[in-house]
């Protein structure tokens, strides 16, 4: 290594030519680069690219937009949306960064990244797929049924609230094990949170129908809102009921804040929303509260760190479809755009209240859940027991739930990406 | 008697209005031994009152359904109240008989078939609907047939109740079997041979997947030789962690966690491991067929059954995962495990200028200006392996880090012998080399720099996939 080293530094001076060669636009030459580029295998253009990705982030936290155009076309010339695991990858975060370096320019920025109303036929289509595809969600709605159904035992009122990011697959599990209760089962409620007014409606008539075959007296309420402006009172908790809640990777969108025109107070503490969220839930009193996020600090003030970060996020995401789903199949591309890419550039692109997707690990969580008078409740044996046997059912190695300190891990490979965690209302405050 | 007059006009307006017990229970007190209490008390079925009267009728009055015939239009009814009240239509002087005063003393009706159980009046049957009943469907023909499912009743009213859920739920096991109760369907699903044999199948194939993949990775996992002899894959030992819960120690990067713990078993019987290893293999199959037997979640009844085959998305028709076959790891590394690649040839390579002679690296200076704490990577150290890439960029050299990386990288690519590879397409070996970024960088740090720089010649240029495709494999290796 060190001869190499002193090659290098003795070949500065003839190193001008690369970098004439390198500064032009590397569309025009393409007869040098092609050779280089078509000797590469797959796992050495990965690694390039992950050089020219980091190098990319860089100059664009940095706000070097010429630099940063330069690798950007370089990896454009390598990376494809269909190409292979690491080339899907880096065409998502270079989009995210392209889209991030436009931010200088608001104009630009703004018309070609229009504030649309989220298409909701799209979203739940991609929620569906990324239910479909992994096992993550319904492991999260398998442990949280266990979660619930020990907790109301010998209830005879229950009430559920959702507050997002459920399959009505949830609930039906939900309705059939709730029926098989040796007391019978309860006077349910559940009651839904959530923007697509269909998806409401058809969720509504599903479970009802299901819940008068299985004998359960129940009733559906919608709750048309987004997570923000959500007002309790709309909720209708009784008095005497036993309240359970469901949060699956919702929560996090209440920790975006508008840092630009906080003040510099405000800046220590920019999550008043979240906080007063918590302690208008705490004051339901709930029995039960179970919140699945993702396991992954995507919250950073850091532009590189986010980077960094998020970029190992999503290769263990990407790696678990490329091990299990076949490159050409039309689901995994979709599940891919809808969910991963918009996630990505969510993360990278954007700043202050749009951006959402505020991952953050479950030992940040844990703090902020406590210090809004929750207490956890720890998630039952019996619960890791049926996920680990769902998880035999999926068919898939690689995929583990790790218990920690009461909470579950959902885990691909030894990398946590998602983790489960129950609490309920404290008493002494 | 006195009291047995109060007695009963009390019990009279009991039984007219039940409202009125409450007042009358002083009453009741007085006479309580004489007085039934106010509610009825229920036998057990079959179990008469000692001191009842046991009536017998004659299967003729028992299957007679009118025995109470008006004698001015022959019109049979059930009761005799029904016909009283008939005769008021009649103009004909009609009584509505009224409960007797005295006690009335309890009736048993005992069934006129002799073979029967319920013919012994110590096990009589205290309602006389219920013994019309009971003879009917014991003793008597099946003239209600259903005509969905061909079973046959002799009293109306079972057959009307069994037309009303007849069909209306089903449950249908894979065998064929169909139920239409739920807890019946599950028991039978928990023996039924069709699904052990479905579930051991699905078990087999991802024993094989895992079995294989467990082969490949073995080597680059630092495990010790007790692990290595423990040859059987991970899926008992999620069976195993079934019945132990251990917390998992994380020692390889890989699915190596079923050794853990049956190493911590087995410490003491470090010899035997071998012989451990192999009676795992062999009662793996029936292990894991019970395990297969098991672990369908629809078997059991207070489970979730969030299975595969469940309504998992209702709207549009969800792709059947298991149509997906199983895929074969490639031989292509993981993102994330290119990820750590690039972290650690990052992490281990000296300091160079490579990427600023490139030019790339022109702007350190805003770099360290203007990035301020933005310029700022993680620091390796803190991280554990596949959560950063702990790049030592310092503050200033932000893009330094790239040389060091490609330096990195040339050194373990293996170090090809520094023919001159024109990075232009020059030369024969342009193509068809393995060692494309190796050589790349030996071109530029080595003495191919004049060679381009010489000028430009066209060369035969090989074909993307031509190129790439062959290569993959021999680079798998020599990266590994």
């Amino acid at each position: 290594m060190a001869e190499t080293a002193d090659e290098l530094s003795s070949s500065s001076a003839t190193s001008s030519h690369l970098l004439s060669l390198m500064s032009m636009s590397p569309t025009t030459i393409t007869s040098p680069y092609a050779p280089f580029f078509r000797n590469l295998n797959a796992d050495e253009r990965g690694l390039f690219l992950i050089h020219l990705l980091l190098n990319c982030a860089t100059h664009v936290a940095a706000g070097n937009i010429a630099q940063a155009n330069t690798f950007l076309e370089h990896i454009s010339l390598l990376s494809s949306p269909d190409g292979d695991n690491m080339q899907r990858i880096a065409s998502y975060f270079t989009e995210a960064l392209a889209t991030r370096l436009l931010r200088s320019w608001p104009g630009l920025y703004r018309a070609l990244n229009p504030i649309l109303p989220e298409s909701a036929a799209a979203s739940n289509h991609g929620r569906r797929l990324f239910v479909d595809l992994f096992p993550f969600l319904r492991l999260s709605f398998l442990i949280s049924n266990q979660a619930i159904l020990e907790a109301m035992e010998g209830e005879k009122v229950v009430h559920v609230i959702d507050l997002g990011g459920s399959d009505p697959s949830h609930w039906l599990a939900f309705l059939q094990a709730v029926s098989g209760r040796p007391e019978g089962p309860p006077h349910l409620r559940i009651t839904t949170v959530g923007e697509d007014r269909d998806f409401l409606a058809q969720t509504a008539l599903v479970l009802t129908e299901e819940a008068e075959k299985l004998d359960i007296p129940f009733q559906f309420h919608a709750v048309v809102s987004q997570l923000e402006g959500l007002n309790i009172e709309s909720l209708h908790v009784k008095t005497g009921e036993a309240l359970a809640i469901t949060s699956v990777l919702k929560l996090h969108s209440l920790l975006a804040s508008d840092e630009a025109t906080a003040t510099p107070r405000q800046l220590f503490s920019p999550i008043a929303k979240i906080e007063s969220f918590l302690a208008s839930l705490r004051g339901l009193s709930p029995k039960l509260m179970v919140v699945t996020e993702q396991e992954s600090n995507h919250n950073g003030a850091n532009l590189n760190e986010r980077f960094m970060e998020a970029l190992n996020f999503y290769a263990a995401l990407f790696d678990c479809l490329e091990l299990s789903v076949p490159r050409q199949s039309a689901e995994r591309l979709k599940v891919e755009k809808l969910v991963f890419r918009e996630e990505i550039k969510n993360i990278i692109a954007c700043e202050g209240l749009e951006r959402k997707e505020r991952h953050e690990k479950l030992d940040k969580w844990m703090r902020r859940l406590e210090m809004a008078g929750f207490g956890r409740v720890s998630l039952s044996y019996n619960g890791l027991v049926q996920a680990r046997r769902m998880l035999q059912g999926f068919g898939c190695e690689g995929y583990k739930v790790k218990e920690e300190n009461g909470c579950f891990l959902f885990c691909w490979q030894e990398r946590a990406l998602f983790s489960i965690s129950a609490w309920r209302f404290r008493r002494y405050d | 008697m006195p009291v047995e007059f109060e007695g009963s006009s009390v019990m009279t307006m009991s039984n007219s209005a039940s409202g009125e017990t409450s007042v009358s229970s002083g009453h009741l007190a007085a006479a309580a031994s004489l007085l039934p209490p106010p509610k009825k008390k229920r036998n057990l079925p079959g179990m008469p009152d000692p001191d009842a009267e046991v009536i017998a009728l004659s299967p003729k009055t028992l299957m007679a359904t009118n025995r109470f015939v008006c004698e001015i239009c022959n019109k049979g009814f059930q009761r005799d109240q029904n016909l009283q009240l008939h005769r008021r239509g009649h103009n004909l002087p009609w009584k509505l008989r009224q409960r007797t005063g005295k006690e009335v003393k309890k009736r048993v009706y005992v069934c006129p078939e002799p073979s029967c159980v319920h013919h012994d009046p110590s096990r009589a049957l205290g309602d006389l609907t219920g013994i019309k009943k009971h003879f009917c469907r014991k003793h008597g023909e099946k003239k209600w047939k259903c005509d969905k499912c061909l079973k046959k009743y002799a009293v109306q009213s079972d057959w009307k109740a069994h037309a009303k859920t007849c069909g209306t739920r089903e449950y249908r096991c894979d065998c064929g079997t169909l139920f239409s109760r739920r807890d019946s369907f599950i028991t039978h699903r928990a023996f039924c041979d069709a699904l052990a044999e479905e579930s051991a199948r699905t078990q087999t194939n991802a024993v094989a997947v895992a079995a294989e993949k467990e082969s490949k990775l073995a080597v680059t996992a630092p495990a010790n030789l007790q692990e290595k002899q423990m040859a059987p894959p991970p899926p008992p030992s999620d069976q195993k962690g079934i019945l132990q819960y251990l917390p998992q120690p994380p020692l390889a990067p890989v699915s190596m966690s079923m050794n853990c713990s049956n190493s911590s078993c087995t410490t003491t019987s470090c010899g035997s491991s071998s012989l451990f290893a192999s009676t795992v293999a062999t009662q793996r199959t029936s292990f894991s067929d019970l395990i297969g037997s098991m672990s369908r979640p629809e078997v059991e009844p207070p489970s979730l059954c969030l299975s595969s085959n469940g309504p998992s998305s209702l709207f549009p028709p969800a792709p059947d995962r298991r149509q997906f076959p199983a895929l074969q790891p490639s031989a292509h590394m993981s993102a994330t495990a290119l990820l750590q690649k690039a972290a650690q040839m990052g992490a281990a390579a000296s300091g160079s200028s490579f990427l600023r002679g490139f030019g790339l690296a022109a702007s350190t200076s805003p770099l360290a200006a203007g990035g301020g704490g933005e310029a700022q990577w993680p620091e390796p150290a803190s991280m554990s392996a596949g959560l950063g890439l702990g790049l030592p960029y310092d503050s200033g050299c932000a893009a330094a880090g790239l040389p060091d990386m490609m330096m990195g990288s040339a050194a373990l690519f293996g170090s090809k012998p520094a023919a001159t590879l024109d990075f232009l397409g020059l030369g024969p070996s342009g193509g068809a080399n393995a060692g494309g970024l190796s050589a790349f960088i030996n071109s530029i740090g080595g003495g191919g720099l004049e060679a381009y720089s010489s000028g430009r010649s066209s060369s035969p240029v090989k074909t993307w996939d031509g190129g790439g495709g062959g290569d993959v494999k021999a680079n798998g290796r020599a990266i590994l």
